[in-house]
């Protein structure tokens, strides 16, 4: 019965824990658990009772930190593994829903690569589609900083300014953006991994060495 | 209204868990020399060698995270004590990193003991 109380207050942190590690694939997700399941049953050893389990889920940290700390420092792992840009944004992806943070840099990431390719695809296009592609002044008696620029069907009314020069300009403004957001991507998913290494519970503290 | 200004333990306490943070790597890399170990194992020998005591719940991502590196293998393995136990080892590369990550070590910890020799007492 006391067996069966402790076994079922492990299954409930576990299944706390399994609420937060958003971002992990159920593989991931598995082997999390398991881990987190054999590490409480090892410090228990054979006094499975409830009050032992609790000790060493007090020792293990809050479902919510144990959590966290697992899916990004992962989710870190795999990108430094592989930071292509996409997989720099799938880690950017990963992370989105576990904090503020994570959703706001998942949002810059997605404009910054929206706007890269989007001055990409002008620049490519322009040769295919001369009269379409480009950036004009058109003529607002309201507003007259009124620029429209792209491939636009129709064509607008008003100057075009840029002429062939959108191509060098497109390339270089659509893959200096696309690197700055790889960049940002690089380093926040970072600055999140260490962010959960250095939360107060996650500091290695000295103890006085056995004799 | 500004923030209290940390006091000089506060400080030296910082520094401290920097310190024990930037060895943390090598310390639990240097626990699986001797052999294959699960969690709770290593967690153990860090303290009783090193008096290092880990927070349980960061030891695992950063043993995955060892492992994507590719410097610890992992193996689940059925013990007698009625569950399975993942058990982790030195990969080949994770040998040759923790002997060049000991000898950065000691090479840096032997020159900051000549420089705090003089007033450490090691002169007299």
């Amino acid at each position: 019965m006391t067996r069966d109380a402790a076994m079922a207050h492990l299954d409930t942190y576990l299944l706390q824990v399994r609420r937060h590690l958003k971002g992990l694939s159920q593989a991931e997700i598995h082997e999390v658990l398991e881990e987190l399941r054999a590490h409480v049953l090892d410090r228990v050893e054979d006094q499975l009772t409830p009050k032992a389990v609790e000790a060493a889920l007090e020792a293990l940290g809050s479902p919510r930190d144990v959590a966290r700390v697992n899916v990004t420092e992962r989710v870190a792992a795999v990108m430094e593994a592989n930071r292509t840009p996409l997989g720099v944004l799938a880690a950017v992806v990963r992370l989105a829903s576990l904090s503020v943070m994570g959703f706001v840099v998942f949002m810059v990431s997605l404009a910054g690569y929206g706007l890269a390719a989007g001055f990409l695809l002008v620049a490519a296009w322009k040769p295919f589609d001369p009269d379409h592609v480009g950036l004009w002044r058109v003529p607002d008696p309201n507003d007259p900083f009124n620029f429209v620029l792209g491939v636009m069907l129709p064509r607008p009314d008003g100057v075009e300014l840029l002429g062939w020069w959108i191509i060098p300009l497109g390339l270089a403004l659509g893959l200096a953006l696309g690197y700055l957001t790889w960049r940002f991507g690089v380093t926040c998913v970072r600055l999140m991994a260490r962010a959960g290494r250095r939360r107060p519970a996650a500091d290695p503290v000295r103890t006085e060495p056995a004799v | 209204m500004a923030a209290p200004r940390p006091t000089p333990e506060d400080e030296l306490a910082r520094w401290e868990t920097q310190l024990r943070k930037g060895g943390l790597g090598l310390a639990v890399l240097a626990t699986l020399w001797p052999g294959r170990l699960y969690g709770l194992e290593m967690l153990r020998r860090l303290e009783a060698e090193a008096g290092l005591s880990v927070p349980e719940g960061t030891i695992y991502p950063l043993l995955s995270r060892l492992k994507a590196e590719g410097l610890v293998d992992a193996e689940w393995v059925e013990a007698a004590a009625g569950h399975p136990r993942k058990y982790y080892s030195l990969t080949g590369l994770g040998r040759a990193r923790v002997r060049e990550m000991a000898a950065s070590w000691t090479s840096f910890a032997r020159g900051l003991d000549r420089l705090l020799a003089p007033f450490m007492g090691d002169d007299q």
